[in-house]
């Protein structure tokens, strides 16, 4: 059973938000204020024009991150959030009674409530969309211009990610929680 | 025997078209929705090879179509020049498609100019009503065909209103040229003999001034330098009056004055000359006129430490710039940049940089300026009549080089300030915003309604369409089949826009409703022709009238189906056609050459198959070098070399700011300021002001702003940054639409056609957008 994470060349992110439009049409998210699986984190620039500190203004492309040690499936009281046998977070709106504990638990303020569903919803690797017909990439991946993602089996060292994370240093998110996050950052 | 010259005359204007076509119209039973498609009901789905145009890049897309309804738009991984990707805004191409605020039906105006009101019509309706006033404005203008402008917005289709056009026999012809790029192309052509491609797959080192490759998005440029800049190959200076997401990948950002780009290039020149640092022997084969532009870059004494007083830029900062580009060169380019219609020298600062960067050798070369190879179309051809009657176009004086795209404003204020030597009565308009796209809007609206007749062709009702008296909807790009079209360049390629759906409401390709108003008013026009035109007349006599006719038979053109002619344009090349239809892209070799090199990763030609170095170093200029000086110029009153003057320098008066526009990648011009997907990514435009300047005024993120002009005001939200200096105001463009039939564009934001003031440079005519001083006050 393959184990699913995703590396992003994050350096290589122009800010242009192809990936979370082609998440919303590939997913059917929303189109409503603060309904998105995924988003650009943008940090301003510092420093006082003209001066203004070039390497502080980043662009950190982000969704969930897919932990192995979720606390959001931690936290859940119906089994709603629960883990695919690839080792992804998912969430079952059959069975999510809209508590949100799991928006206030994860750290990484991947999860939204669906205005239509009312459950809470967030990013699957577009397995039902996607990977279930049998597509190899998500829809961030394939539309992104710069190529920041690489999604793949962490499990197969053949795979184009476990050769990239075997060659390139990378950091995680929040690495210090405990979450054990399968979003590698590449340095 | 005049007979024999009238003929001749006759086969003089035959032009080489291709003609779109042949879609027949069926009203889809689909009803455009406010929410996005149903997902995933129903089994009869299909994959469709198709080009995107939510903006001019044409990126290859395969839409995904179930029971009828796109349900999304992936890249196709083919295209070379698109590099498998879709961007945000080709992602919300299908939100274009259903969007409930479409065009859906031919309307004729039912109320005064501009009130927005408008009677529903058949398509025979609206030809009719077109008939008769075209047939009584040309009556009275004794066949003078050129009182009918004709504009347009760049797209694929809009080639076949370009053969109406020509058809049609007017002289004047108008789309965003003048309003973009004619400065940056004529710069580059006249002197390094071609706009080119900058090859920023193995540039090592690009200075990108004013050109926002992160958030203005070219292709294959943008995909292949970003991935190459931080340190992994590709050096970066940025060279903007504002920080940019361009700025923000960048190894240098050089905050520039607004305007004084060309001091920054001559300096930079200055250095490389002075320190005798340009590639010897390539100046010393392949430059004419060196020592003249030598001479003059030395004696006018354009040093950085001049340039700094000007730009603003520390002289240290273009010193270290001139010396790592010349030792980088010729991997080294100065990025010719796209929308260049900035200030009165912008002709001139495109010459500049062009000599910059052919000064390192960096032309026709891998990693430079490169020409590329094109993979020619077989054209199909219809010759075109000749009117008698038909007067030159009016503003050809008003510039240098008035081209065949003409000076938009140039044209637009003759018309407007009575200066026109005869009326201009009417205008034909494909998809072209003239509203939103040219300065000072004030003027637009008043010259739009001063004309007897304005027939606009769109897919939206946009503020030119509410002022339009009769509009005619065309189908959405994925609702047709385009003409093929062949992309040159390092890996080129044909590449074809596919029909995913059928045409939804009574909209239809341009190629039909061309069909259908030439049969309309391709006869009576004839009459009016007969009438004043003598050469006819005698041509009438000599042969029949029925012969006569047939060269003037607007239908001609639009016979075709579009399909049928495809396949005729790319008959040389075996398979060609069929590859086209199935996947949108074909070039030859293709299935040998393509290769997928990783899971993102594809490579399109061979490495030694791309054609980086072409030009066998003969460039395509009078003399075969670089031009340093175009004296044949000086008679026109433009400069022969790049020179500074003290005009170009404009001082800002305390508390007011100098205005500049742009871009975002979200957004295209006006053109999709009503797309729900791309509102919801960018709700609004802010206006950038300086953080320390706003705090003294008391503004505060998200105080509303009254921006004014000379020429007119809006209404726009604050952004205080310090990614912009205290004398200068940004806001993007494209937001700010009057018209109230776009629910969602409407009233929203800020408009920047309505305060920039509508100068042009003296070249070709193109328009300044960054020489408006602007007054803010909060309201």
């Amino acid at each position: 059973m393959a184990r699913y994470g995703m590396a992003l060349n994050y350096k290589n992110c122009i800010n242009c938000r192809a990936c979370e439009s082609a998440c919303k049409e590939e997913n059917g998210v929303l189109l409503l204020p603060d309904h998105y699986r995924i988003w650009v984190g943008v940090k301003e620039a510092e420093g006082e024009y003209p001066n203004i500190s070039i390497a502080s203004q980043t662009y950190h492309p982000s969704q969930c991150q897919h932990c192995e040690n979720a606390p959001c499936q931690l936290v859940c009281p119906t089994n709603a959030t629960h883990y695919s046998p690839e080792g992804m977070v998912m969430v079952d709106p059959t069975r999510c009674i809209l508590c949100t504990y799991c928006i206030n638990a994860c750290p990484y303020d991947a999860r939204y409530v669906d205005q239509r569903t009312m459950t809470v919803d967030k990013c699957t690797f577009c397995s039902d969309t996607r990977l279930a017909n049998g597509e190899t990439t998500t829809a961030c991946q394939a539309t992104c211009p710069t190529k920041v993602r690489v999604f793949g089996d962490l499990d197969d060292p053949n795979s184009e990610i476990s050769q990239l994370l075997a060659k390139h240093e990378y950091r995680q998110v929040k690495e210090h929680l405990g979450t054990k996050p399968k979003l590698f950052y590449i340095l | 025997m005049k007979v024999e010259i009238s003929r001749r005359r006759f086969l003089q204007g035959s032009v080489a078209m291709s003609v779109v076509g042949g879609v027949s119209l069926s009203t889809s039973s689909m009803i455009a929705s406010a929410g996005a498609p149903a997902k995933k009901i129903g089994n009869d789905t299909k994959k469709v090879a198709t080009l995107c145009e939510m903006c001019v890049n044409k990126c290859a897309a395969i839409a995904h179509v179930r029971n009828g309804v796109i349900e999304k738009l992936d890249p196709n991984p083919l295209f070379p020049k698109s590099r498998n990707m879709l961007c945000a805004r080709g992602n919300s191409g299908i939100q274009a498609l259903y969007d409930p605020d479409r065009l859906k039906y031919p309307l004729i105006r039912d109320g005064e100019k501009g009130s927005g009101k408008f009677k529903r019509a058949t398509w025979d309706e609206a030809y009719a009503y077109i008939n008769e006033k075209l047939t009584k404005i040309l009556d009275e203008e004794k066949d003078n065909r050129s009182t009918v402008a004709f504009c347009a917005g760049e797209g694929m289709a809009e080639h076949t209103f370009k053969t109406f056009f020509t058809l049609f026999g007017s002289s004047h012809f108008l789309n965003h040229a003048s309003l973009c790029l004619a400065t940056t192309v004529s710069g580059y052509s006249l002197t390094i003999g071609g706009y080119g491609q900058a090859d920023l797959d193995n540039a090592k080192y690009v200075i990108m001034a004013g050109a926002n490759r992160a958030e203005a998005i070219v292709t294959p440029d943008t995909m292949d330098f970003f991935k190459r800049t931080n340190g992994r190959g590709a050096k970066l200076v940025c060279v903007d009056p504002r920080f940019t997401n361009t700025a923000a990948k960048s190894d240098k950002w050089l905050a520039i004055n607004v305007g004084t780009d060309l001091a920054f290039v001559l300096a930079l020149t200055y250095v490389a000359i002075k320190e005798e640092r340009y590639n010897k022997a390539f100046v010393e084969n392949y430059f004419n006129g060196f020592e003249t532009y030598k001479e003059h870059i030395l004696s006018n004494q354009y040093t950085p430490e001049w340039a700094e007083k000007i730009t603003g830029i520390k002289a240290k900062e273009i010193y270290e710039v001139a010396r790592e580009f010349m030792a980088a060169a010729p991997q080294a380019v100065y990025y010719q940049g796209r929308r260049t219609t900035w200030s009165k020298n912008d002709f001139q600062l495109r010459r500049a940089m062009a000599l910059f960067s052919a000064l390192g050798g960096g032309v026709d070369v891998k990693g430079g300026i490169c020409f590329g190879k094109s993979l020619p179309l077989v054209e199909h051809e219809v010759p075109a009549p000749m009117y008698a009657q038909a007067k030159p176009r009016i503003e050809s004086k008003e510039a240098a080089v008035v081209g065949g795209s003409g000076s938009w404003v140039a044209f637009r204020n003759m018309v407007l300030e009575g200066r026109s030597p005869y009326p201009i009565r009417a205008l034909f308009n494909y998809k072209h915003n003239p509203m939103h796209n040219m300065p000072n809007a004030k003027k637009t609206e008043e010259f739009l309604k001063k004309l007897d007749l304005v027939v606009t062709i769109d897919t939206m009702p946009s503020d030119t369409v509410m002022l339009s008296d009769v509009i005619l909807p065309e189908c959405h790009y994925l609702e047709r089949t385009d003409p093929v079209v062949s992309y040159g360049g390092i890996e080129p390629s044909i590449a074809q826009r596919n029909k995913v759906v059928e045409p939804m409401f009574e909209s239809k390709p341009v190629m039909e409703i061309m069909r259908g108003l030439s049969a309309k008013i391709s006869k009576p026009l004839f009459e009016i022709t007969k009438k004043y035109d003598e050469d006819v007349q005698e041509a009438i006599e000599d042969d029949d009238e029925e012969t006569v006719y047939a060269e003037f038979d607007l239908t001609k053109a639009f016979a075709h189906d579009q399909e049928e002619l495809n396949v005729h344009a790319v008959e040389k090349y075996e398979g060609a056609a069929e590859i086209l239809k199935e996947k949108g892209v074909f070039y030859p070799n293709m299935n040998e050459y393509f290769k997928k090199t990783g899971v993102n990763d594809y490579e399109y030609y061979p490495e030694h198959k791309r054609a980086y170095s072409v030009r066998n170093l003969k460039f395509n200029t009078p003399s075969g070098k670089i031009e340093c000086v175009l004296d044949s110029l000086t008679k026109k009153g433009i400069d022969a070399m790049p020179t500074w003057k003290k005009e170009y320098e404009m001082a800002i008066p305390e508390g007011k700011f100098r205005f500049i526009t742009g871009r975002h990648a979200q957004f295209t011009q006006s053109g999709t300021a009503n797309n729900r997907l791309l509102l919801n990514l960018v709700p609004e435009n802010y206006a950038w002001i300086n953080k320390r300047v706003a705090s003294k005024m008391g503004i505060k993120f998200g105080d509303k702003l009254e921006v004014s002009s000379p020429v007119g005001k809006t209404t726009i939200k604050a952004y205080p940054t310090e990614k912009i200096g205290p004398d200068t105001l940004f806001f993007v463009h494209g937001f700010g639409v009057s018209s109230s039939a776009m629910h969602l564009a409407h009233n929203n934001g800020g408009n920047d056609a309505k305060i920039l003031e509508d100068g042009i440079e003296p070249m070709h005519g193109s328009s300044c957008l960054h020489d408006t001083i602007v007054a803010i006050r909060k309201v």
